[in-house]
């Protein structure tokens, strides 16, 4: 703990100095406007511990300066961000260092709460891929501007882990069972499914992004008002693809709607036999490769169990829970197998333990949920926030 | 106007003085050049602190939810999420935040239909699945759960599908056997039939015994004849009938040879599968109602309506085809006994309901009372939280406190009933009698209490506390009306107290043991620590009830020795019946209390649920007037007493949040003032255009 106050203290003498300009992020000035821009583009984006920690302290500084209008987050190249570094958390892992990916994700899901009770606008631009960690600092905030290049997913299904970043927050709140096939299936969605579904709250073609990006910051306001009709100015309807499955609520709502992982898994079996769309098959053959112990623990535990009748604090603090447990490792080791087979070995043919969901007994999931009875380990303190706009908090 | 004395223009210059200070003081200084704010946002006068950030929880209020809910909160969680994503069920978008409700404001036909719809919605959903074919204790306890979580959503749809599974389901369970439940358990369970259950009549509702349908057989046909003799036989208030259901019991005399049988259960089918009603039925509807319109109740009438032999229910008594009556049972009393048990299940179910209804209340009222200021006590301060006066907290947090209790004594009636055993049949009779009453009647008044504790706001349908009191209105008079059922009590203790001295043997069961021991002494003097004390609580509890149980028996046994019968006798001594139905209710309440507290180890939980307990003592020392009419305490006690609630409010003032958030109740199903009520009531949600907005409200 006493390390992490050392790194805060670094970066704000790094902002006081002006010299922001740091490898892993790119901060542009333009008036009251900062812009960020995740700055690893050979690794998709992919956030490090030590992006984290800047994108916290660089959010918490904007806050407090009163020259500050708006944030603009974008990512260099062709993702907007990747996701989480797994692969080197995994590796922590294995070195028996579980407790350094802890304090990754204790920082990450602090970043998601500042994000979703942020008291001023951020600009989020997704012109690429945006998964998993990249989702947790975009989604949160108030304006998500999808293009033509959009692809989303919360693939952690399928690495053994669970839609974290406070996924079971925004996915549990999607229409209708929506989350819940996106959490559990890690579908890819569009753009233009990201803004039907409410992911997005705009879609922008890429080629007027800069359009876009210049026009925000000649208006220099903290207006939501006026952001989101200059946003309006570029936006477009996008069309929504025939085979998109925002086109199949009801079969989703029969299949996902279901109590238990094995009603919903019987549900798509069912549905499958009865149709042979292609995002059909496409969830049947994701959810029978994704690890047992992950959907149990992201349906039961996060989409439904809790999430949904939370707020966003409540909500991470839960999932940094439950995540050090799967860190930990003691009732799982599934996200290290995860992660050899799509990371180390490639060998895309993870097996998981327990391999069949009728091996995982109740209290196996409730033990994810538990404090963990280890020394020095703590729930997740989130950052104070003062002067908070009244509609950031759902119950701290 | 025209005169421009020196003194006008004083007036002009002090009103205008006062204006400055009035803006200044409420923080909206628009002309103050000294501002050092910089915020671009409106500045309003009132600011909205959600109680979160200045209300302290000081234990762990998920373990509290766990022991109010005590059985299948994820099946529950389960549950509010499928209400919550759905859009049959009228999600609302105010001040950022979803919330569910029925649109009470559609008509009595609409709201019906929006019924049928929901209760469609969860069929597809599996959420009825196991509700009359599963067995054991665990599949009626996700029964109850479920039901609990329905009848938060809206009072209508419980009782709707309460007429359907325990009313018309438990009849065929309870009083039919094998054939019938083969042909109709699973039926009723994925609702190929819709079942109603039609008892009351319009001349006779608790007295069943008195209804006046009659039915005689036909043995040439081997078909019953049912028949509704007169109007006052009609059947009345029955739910379902009116629009939705194809089948009904049917509770009529039945008439043998010649010779009255007493009441039997009949199924006779009302309509036909495309919903037309069947030949020599006749189907009224009971019209608009003060709540509960999206329930259908209605009217039958029987004109010899025929119905074959084997739709007797007769799992106490039987007609052989050759038309010879059939019981096990000789004595009709015990007959009659035998049919009463299916209103048990309703009762269990009413007493839950009318718990969480008052919690709901007690949520958005303490929210609301924690975020609301009005008045300053000096000049220049800031308004005061409604929460922090203590007249205020003295309306709200004994109420709470109560609501504690009897979630304790619901629960503790669920296990009874879920465990039940044949032997303990009178005692679930008795107690459920008793919580129904309680619970009901705590209901009604902590809704009034909550809707007039919200000022107005307590009167928009869309704050749910001031609608809810027409909706639960009825729960004082349906499956037993509440004073009846208090002599029912008062009755059955009787029975105890005759039993005990006349057999010489001790009491046993009801909690009535404590009549063996010696009569408790309460201290003369009461102290703080002896007011908190559970030995004290539970011992003038037992004195009240002790000594009234002695002077019903004597007052009954005074009116008899006059020469009056003895119903008569149970009559002329209503008022000491009443005062004992309430005396056995409290102490068993309070019995459930001590016993939850007592499964506790230890820690903030158990220190805390102390308070409550002791609030619930105390106020209801305070409050009912037989403690001073006989004696059990004095005027000095009662001055003690009332000091103590005083204290009791303003420790538990401070766990009012943690205390109501641990009924887990989800916020979409409380309501706008609840929450962010400056926003949810801004100019801005009139118009809902801002675009992009915190992910929450997006969507």
């Amino acid at each position: 703990m006493n390390a992490t106050s050392v790194e805060v203290s670094d970066q704000f003498y790094c902002k006081n100095s002006e010299l922001c300009v740091v490898h892993q992020i790119l901060v542009e000035k333009a008036g009251g406007v900062r812009k960020f821009i995740l700055n690893r583009p050979r690794q998709l984006n992919a956030l490090s511990h030590k992006m984290i920690s800047q994108l916290l302290h660089l959010f918490l500084a904007c806050e407090e300066d009163h020259m500050v209008k708006l944030v603009i987050v974008k990512g260099n190249g062709r993702a907007f961000s990747a996701g989480g570094d797994a692969a080197s958390v995994a590796r922590d892992i294995i070195k028996g260092n579980w407790k350094s990916s802890a304090a990754f994700y204790h920082d990450c899901f602090s970043l998601n709460y500042l994000l979703a009770t942020y008291s001023k606008p951020q600009v989020s631009i997704l012109n690429g891929i945006v998964m998993g960690g990249g989702a947790g600092v975009s989604i949160h905030g108030r304006f998500r501007v999808a293009t033509e290049n959009s692809v989303f997913a919360m693939p952690e299904t399928a690495l053994g882990l669970f839609p974290d970043v406070g996924a079971s927050y925004f996915l549990s709140r999607l229409p209708r069972f929506f989350g819940e096939y996106v959490g559990l299936t890690g579908t890819r969605l569009d753009g233009a499914e990201m803004l039907a579904c409410g992911l997005a709250t705009h879609f922008v073609s890429s080629e007027k992004l800069p359009a876009l990006e210049e026009a925000l910051c000649r208006a220099n306001s903290s207006d939501p008002a006026l952001i989101s009709a200059i946003i309006n100015g570029f936006s477009q309807q996008p069309y929504l693809k025939d085979e998109s499955a925002f086109h199949r609520l009801d079969a989703i709502d029969r299949c996902f709607s279901k109590r238990t992982i094995s009603g919903i898994l019987l549900a798509v079996e069912k549905e499958a036999v009865r149709c042979s769309d292609q995002w059909i098959s496409a969830a049947l053959k994701s959810s029978r490769t994704a690890s047992p112990m992950s959907l149990k623990l992201s349906l039961r535990s996060v989409l439904i169990r809790e999430g949904r009748l939370q707020g966003i604090g409540q909500c991470v603090v839960r999932e940094y829970r439950m995540i050090c447990n799967v860190l930990k490792g003691e009732i799982s080791k599934d996200f290290v197998e995860g992660c050899r087979s799509i990371f180390f070995d490639k060998d895309k043919n993870p097996k998981w333990n327990p391999s069949k969901l009728n091996q995982i007994s109740e209290s196996m999931v409730d033990r994810h949920f538990l404090k963990l009875d280890d020394e020095g380990w703590e729930d997740l303190k989130l950052p104070p926030r003062f002067n908070l706009p009244a509609h950031a908090i759902a119950k701290l | 106007m025209a005169s421009s004395s020196s003194s006008s223009v004083d007036q002009v210059s002090r009103r205008t003085q006062i204006l400055t200070n009035h803006l200044n003081q409420s923080g909206f200084a628009p002309y103050s050049s000294s501002s050092s704010s910089t915020s671009l946002e409106f500045s309003a006068c009132i600011n909205f602190s959600p109680p979160e950030l200045s209300e302290r929880i000081e234990f762990d209020t998920k373990e509290m939810r766990k022991l109010l809910d005590a059985h299948n909160l994820e099946d529950r969680d389960w549950l509010y999420g499928l209400m919550r994503q759905s859009n049959l069920f009228n999600p609302r978008k105010l001040g950022g935040r979803v919330f569910v409700w029925p649109d009470y404001n559609q008509s009595m036909e609409q709201q019906r239909e929006m019924t049928m719809k929901r209760i469609g919605y969860m069929i597809d959903r599996g959420v009825f699945e196991g509700w009359l074919t599963a067995q054991g204790p665990e599949a009626k306890l996700r029964k109850l759960a479920l039901m609990e979580v329905i009848g938060i959503f809206d009072h209508s749809l419980s009782v709707k599908l309460g007429v359907h599974f325990m009313l018309w389901g438990g009849a065929i369970q309870f009083f039919g056997t094998k054939r019938h439940h083969d042909k109709w358990l699973r039926a009723t369970e994925n609702y190929a039939v819709k079942g109603c259950f039609a008892m009351s009549e319009l001349g006779h509702g608790s007295n069943v015994r008195g209804i006046e349908t009659v039915t005689t057989y036909d043995s040439k046909t081997e078909e019953f004849v049912i028949n509704t003799p007169c109007e006052s036989a009609q059947k009345y208030w029955i739910g379902g009938a009116a629009n939705h259901a194809t089948h009904t019991v049917v509770f009529s005399q039945l008439n043998i040879n010649g010779k009255n049988q007493g009441v039997h259960a009949f199924i006779a089918q009302i309509r036909d599968l495309d919903g037309n009603i069947c030949p020599n039925i006749r189907i009224a509807d009971c019209g608009h109602k003060i709540g509960l319109n999206g329930v259908d109740n209605g009217r039958i009438w029987f004109d010899n309506a025929r119905i074959p032999r084997e739709n007797l229910l007769n799992s106490v008594a039987d007609v052989s085809p050759d038309g010879q009556y059939l019981s096990s049972i000789k004595d009709p009393d015990q007959r009659f006994a035998a049919f009463l048990a299916p209103l048990t299940s309703g009762r269990v179910n009413i007493t839950v309901n009318a718990v969480y209804s008052a919690k709901i209340s007690l949520a958005i009222a303490i929210r609301y009372a924690l975020t609301r200021r009005a008045f300053s006590v000096a000049p220049n301060e800031p308004e005061m939280l409604l929460l922090d006066y203590p007249s205020h907290q003295r309306r709200l947090l004994p109420l709470l406190a109560k609501t504690y209790a009897m979630s304790f004594a619901a629960n503790y009636l669920k296990f009874l009933y879920v465990n039940r055993t044949p032997e303990l049949n009178k005692a679930i009779h008795v107690v459920s009698s008793a919580f129904k009453a309680a619970t009901t009647w705590h209901n009604m008044k902590t809704l009034q209490e909550c809707r007039e504790a919200c000022g107005g706001q307590g009167l928009k349908t869309e704050n749910r506390i001031g609608h809810m009191k027409a909706e639960y209105d009825v729960q004082s008079t349906f499956e037993g009306d509440n004073n009846v059922l208090m002599q029912q009590i008062s009755k059955a203790l009787f029975g105890e107290y005759i039993a005990a001295k006349k057999g010489n043997k001790l009491f046993k069961g009801l909690g009535l043991e404590h009549l063996n021991k010696s009569c408790p002494v309460t201290a003369s003097q009461l102290t703080s620590s002896t007011l908190r004390c559970s030995q004290f609580q539970t011992d003038v509890f037992c004195l009240r009830e002790r000594d009234l149980l002695n002077r019903f028996v004597a007052e009954v046994s005074e009116h008899q020795a006059q020469g009056k019968n003895k119903e008569y006798a149970f009559i002329l001594s209503y008022q000491i019946a009443q005062d004992l139905g309430r005396a056995f209710s409290d102490r068993a309440i309070l019995q459930t209390f001590t016993e939850a507290e007592r499964a506790l180890t230890g820690g903030p939980l158990k220190e805390i649920l102390g308070h409550v307990r002791s609030m619930y003592a105390l106020i209801t020392l305070e409050e009912d007037s037989s403690f001073l009419r006989y004696g059990y305490l004095s005027t000095d006690h009662v001055a003690a007493v009332r000091k103590e609630v005083t204290k009791l409010c303003s420790e538990l003032r401070s766990h009012a949040l943690a205390l109501v958030d641990s009924f887990g109740i989800p916020d979409a199903f409380l309501s706008p003032i609840a929450f962010n009520w400056l926003e949810s009531n801004s100019w801005s949600s009139v118009q809902q255009q801002l675009g992009g907005t915190t992910f929450a409200s997006a969507i």
